[in-house]
């Protein structure tokens, strides 16, 4: 599915704020959108018109950051912004950047904020969000 | 799918078209294939039996797309081009859960005269509890 620019993972708790991870780059195919639906018990509404689910380019963008680095056992993902710009047809090639917002110690956990952004082959935004992980400390 | 909702059809205090889905370990290892996040607390029912969650979990994002399901129908494509959404996951959802995404429009405002609907929703397995919580918005243009 994805082409990383860097494929090296690095480790999470040494990363600081600000980091910006490498970008990545993938397609988001037609055998891709129709296992998605498949998978999330869909209406094929989204293959009539030729688009890919919101949520899929947000898994797909979310799968791609998270192989740029290595998180430590028992951590899990603990919340979810995101906002969808643009529809984006099936077929697309998609480039989704990534940069740790913020990193918080909270009681005996370690809750790093991801910021991610997903572009259109044409470098317009399509999707954004953050994403909470909680890590034990 | 609809373009958009008639904004006539829309008001405060409505409840969005709730969806149920049955969740399946067939269709959280599609889910894998599809997204790429092949985490084997999700697809590796061994190793995950060993672990404190004593069995596979669906990937959050998997049921996130329940809800998302349930504002593209209350929506169309407003949602696709127009949608926010912030959630927290509060607990897991595994094979043969069933889980239902329901919601309601709290509010409509405008600003420069463009409508955003906001509203409120959550994830439910079968015995009511939450498994996902949150708050939506939709720029209707």
């Amino acid at each position: 599915m994805k082409e990383k620019e860097n494929s090296s993972p690095l480790s999470f708790k040494e990363l600081p704020a600000g980091f910006e991870f490498p970008a990545t780059s993938y397609e988001l195919s037609e055998s891709i959108v129709a296992k998605y639906l498949e998978a999330v018990d869909e209406s094929a509404d989204f293959m009539a018109l030729r688009l890919v689910p919101p949520l899929a380019i947000a898994a797909c963008a979310m799968t791609a950051l998270a192989q740029s680095f290595t998180v430590p056992p028992g951590s899990i993902h603990a919340s979810q912004e995101l906002e969808f710009l643009k529809p984006v047809p099936i077929g697309s090639r998609v480039s989704c950047r990534g940069r740790i917002a913020q990193k918080l110690a909270r009681g005996s956990l370690n809750l790093v904020i991801l910021e991610i952004r997903v572009l259109d082959e044409g470098g317009e935004p399509v999707l954004s969000g953050k994403a909470t992980i909680a890590a034990p400390g | 799918m609809k373009e958009k909702p008639n904004l006539q059809d829309i008001h405060q205090g409505d409840s969005l078209p709730s969806v149920s889905k049955h969740v399946t370990q067939q269709k959280i290892n599609l889910y894998a294939e599809a997204s790429g996040d092949f985490n084997p607390i999700h697809v590796d029912e061994a190793f995950a039996a060993k672990t404190p969650l004593e069995g596979t979990i669906a990937h959050g994002m998997l049921i996130l797309a329940y809800a998302s399901e349930m504002m593209t129908q209350a929506f169309g494509q407003s949602w696709l081009k127009g949608g926010k959404l912030s959630i927290r996951f509060k607990a897991a959802a595994r094979p043969q859960d069933t889980i239902t995404a329901s919601g309601q429009i709290d509010s409509i405002e405008y600003k420069e005269d463009i409508p955003y609907v906001n509203c409120s929703f959550e994830c439910r397995n079968q015995n009511g509890e939450v498994v996902i919580s949150g708050g939506s918005v939709v720029r209707l243009q």
